[in-house]
């Protein structure tokens, strides 16, 4: 259970148009995320580690996305954010920084 | 331990006796009974006799729930001290301070 | 000014822009001294060596930060008036399902105002510029939010009962003294202790269990507007759990000293945050109509699992053990929201909302997800005996005042640990004087400092001083400022008469 590699991450979305494509590239991202539906809410999980990439949600929403378009998506997470640049924001557990 | 303060710090109880005059506070709490959600507050006289105490104050709290029967015998507590309340006696003389609880069941 | 106009630079990247607006505009002070600028960062027993060694992870530089939040009212606003042009109240799943908003009006927005306040005084008063920033936003995030609840709620306040005097009520009414003395708890602490109660205990900890099951809940009823201001508030308080992370790992590695103060913090905090949080626990089990989330899943995955499991891992490299009475949590949950909800269900007659015997449907719902603990010990002997009272033409209420707790000051309802049967009673003695107390967890609280829970202005004490309008309950009623028709029962309330007259069905008989 102590092992950040294996703890859960996780980011809680706002279930709506705009946010399928970033939704869609955390999936494309992270083969092992599980995502659980609630209404209004979808809660996408990962063992240790999480990443949401710029070009990937670029690519799948057809425009340009800045990484602090993220905040209007993100209801609540699990983890820490270990990066958050230009490109991509990571989320892991560990202690260490 | 001691607070942590920018300053001196004391305060006085907002709920002390004296705040009562000659009169105290007391819960009651029926201690088998699920309907009430807790046990009840209630200001009395300090000298109030127990009869009085129960007629004017508990048997019409207690009668919320319609099944009270305030002949029957039930058993009495005074913080969870076995507890035998005397009629005649005020509550002070029965040993029950301010905001001190009382228990019935059975 | 020069006469060639040359090619803007290249944009800075986010840590670089970062960098320069929020670091580069501090300053050393030279008239007075760093101690006198910033006199309240060292009474706590707190030791800083290094404030630059902060980390903010989000990046935000004041720019990026309005041009967000201005987004984000702008979508919520755009909802706000759709919803009252087309008569979206009419669509929500019951009337009765804004008793659980009345309830946030009233106990959780005007927290959000105390909570701006205080981060603007750290935006102030932490030496490093880091911390003071993201302080600075958070106290703009605090005064948004008590904002857009206020503005979201003003619609249902034009058609229903129970809303229209939530400011002086938070301050006045029995049960609005739970999240009031909690938050003046915080606010009275120092800096720190203030950051560990609000920035991490109740912000990381309990408020995804308020803002996240709740507002889907919100969604799953109807509430267009809640479920947008609550989404919109908790993508700031994503920021705010990142700022909570982030206080106690820099407390943490500022100095080993630290860490038994910060230990001593979460345990009190986490207690205090939880049993606010037990009124959450009945909005989320008997308040919606429709429910989605029980209180007991909703604790497993966002405490258990997300707290307990993975973010407590993290802080014992630190030396930070989980809370302190956690285990009481965990025992409550299949419990918690039953025990609540009953107290109100007793005492709705003084409050600005209304409650009911759940229905059948209901009840199989609780049943399902309590299934050991529902029929056994909370249908048969309340519900069930509530409705014989019903079906005699009665209905239970409890004609007296409760006994409240010195700390949490929630009516002493809570079980004993492991016995459901029987309500938890402590008491402390302190200069000669008794106090009540509803847990192992309250009362090690008080006795840690007595000095200020003896100061707690307990609201059945007040009544009995004389200090709320008057003996009787009408006269304390109206000192509260309570309306016919905001209190009582469901059943023949004004909200169901009229939902019932505005979708042209009949109102159910007056109970």
């Amino acid at each position: 259970m102590n092992d950040p590699a294996t703890r859960m991450v996780s980011v809680d979305l706002q279930e709506n148009e705009e946010n399928r494509a970033v939704i869609e590239a955390i999936e494309a991202d992270n083969p092992d995320v599980s995502v659980r539906h609630m209404p209004g809410v979808v809660k996408i999980e990962a063992p240790g580690r999480l990443v949401i990439k710029r070009e990937s949600v670029e690519e799948r929403l057809g425009r340009d996305w800045e990484t602090h378009e993220f905040q209007m998506a993100i209801i609540t997470l699990a983890g820490n954010i270990t990066e958050w640049d230009d490109d991509e924001i990571v989320l892991a557990w560990n202690a260490r920084r | 331990m001691a607070l942590k303060t920018i300053g001196t710090y004391e305060f006085p109880s907002r709920s002390r006796q004296e705040l009562y005059g000659e009169d105290m506070l007391v819960h009651v709490w029926w201690k088998d009974n699920p309907m009430f959600c807790a046990a009840a507050t209630f200001r009395a006289p300090q000298a109030m006799s127990w009869a009085d105490f129960r007629a004017a104050i508990v048997d019409p709290w207690a009668s919320s729930d319609p099944d009270y029967d305030a002949s029957h015998d039930f058993s009495w507590g005074l913080d969870g001290q076995p507890f035998t309340p005397e009629p005649g006696t005020s509550l002070a003389d029965l040993g029950i301070g301010h905001k001190h609880t009382v228990s019935f069941w059975g | 000014m020069t006469a060639t106009p040359t090619r803007p630079a290249r944009k800075l990247s986010m840590k670089a822009r970062y960098s320069a607006l929020t670091r580069d505009l501090d300053w050393e002070p030279s008239y007075v001294s760093s101690a006198e600028m910033f006199p309240y960062t060292s009474f706590e027993g707190i030791k800083i060596h290094d404030w630059s060694k902060w980390e903010d992870p989000f990046r935000l530089t004041v720019d990026a930060y309005y041009k967000y939040q201005a987004e984000k009212d702008k979508r919520l606003y755009a909802v706000l008036d759709g919803f009252a042009q087309s008569q979206g109240h009419l669509s929500l799943s019951q009337a009765s399902y804004l008793n659980a908003m009345k309830i946030f009006l009233g106990g959780v927005t005007p927290l959000e105002y105390q909570a701006h306040r205080n981060f603007a005084f750290l935006s102030r008063h932490f030496n490093g510029p880091g911390p003071r920033f993201a302080a600075l936003c958070q106290s703009q995030d605090e005064i948004r939010h008590a904002q857009t609840e206020i503005h979201t709620l003003s619609n249902y306040n034009k058609y229903y009962s129970g809303m229209h005097s939530f400011l002086k009520q938070h301050d006045r009414v029995w049960y609005m003294s739970v999240p009031k003395s909690y938050f003046d708890d915080a606010l009275s602490a120092g800096p720190f202790e203030f950051l560990i109660a609000i920035g991490f205990s109740f912000e990381y900890l309990l408020t995804n269990l308020l803002f996240v099951p709740f507002m889907s809940g919100a969604s799953f009823n109807g509430d267009l507007p809640t479920m947008t201001f609550g989404f919109s508030a908790q993508s700031d308080e994503s920021r705010h759990m990142t700022l909570g992370l982030e206080a106690i790992k820099f407390l943490l590695e500022q100095d080993e000293d630290n860490v038994p103060i910060v230990q001593e913090w979460v345990d009190k905090w986490f207690w205090r945050g939880y049993r606010v949080a037990a009124i959450v626990a009945q909005m989320l089990d008997y308040m919606l109509p429709k429910p989605v989330m029980s209180w007991k899943e909703a604790f497993e995955l966002y405490f258990e699992k997300q707290m307990l499991e993975g973010l407590f891992p993290d802080l014992e490299y630190y030396g930070i053990k989980p809370p302190r009475h956690v285990q009481q949590a965990i025992d409550e949950k299949e419990a918690l929201s039953h025990f609540v909800y009953w107290v109100f269900y007793n005492f709705s007659f003084a409050a600005n909302f209304t409650t009911s015997i759940p229905s059948t449907e209901h009840q199989a719902w609780l049943a399902e997800n309590y299934p050991d603990t529902f029929v056994e010990y909370f249908q048969k002997p309340r519900w069930d005996k509530a409705q014989r009272i019903v079906d005699n033409g009665g209905r239970f209420f409890f004609m007296g005042l409760p006994q409240l707790c010195q700390v949490c000051q929630i009516p002493m309802t809570f079980p004993e640990p492991g016995d459901l049967n029987t309500i938890c009673q402590r008491t402390s003695d302190y200069n000669g004087e008794h106090f009540n107390l509803c847990s192992d967890g309250c009362k090690w609280i008080f006795d840690r400092e007595p000095e200020k829970y003896v100061q707690a202005w307990l609201p059945v004490h007040q009544i009995y001083q004389g200090n709320c309008g008057g003996p009787t309950v009408p006269d304390v009623l109206a000192w509260y400022g309570m309306q016919e028709g905001d209190g009582g029962e469901i059943a023949g309330s004004r909200d169901e008469v009229n939902w019932a007259a505005w979708h042209g069905t009949p109102a159910a008989k007056e109970a």
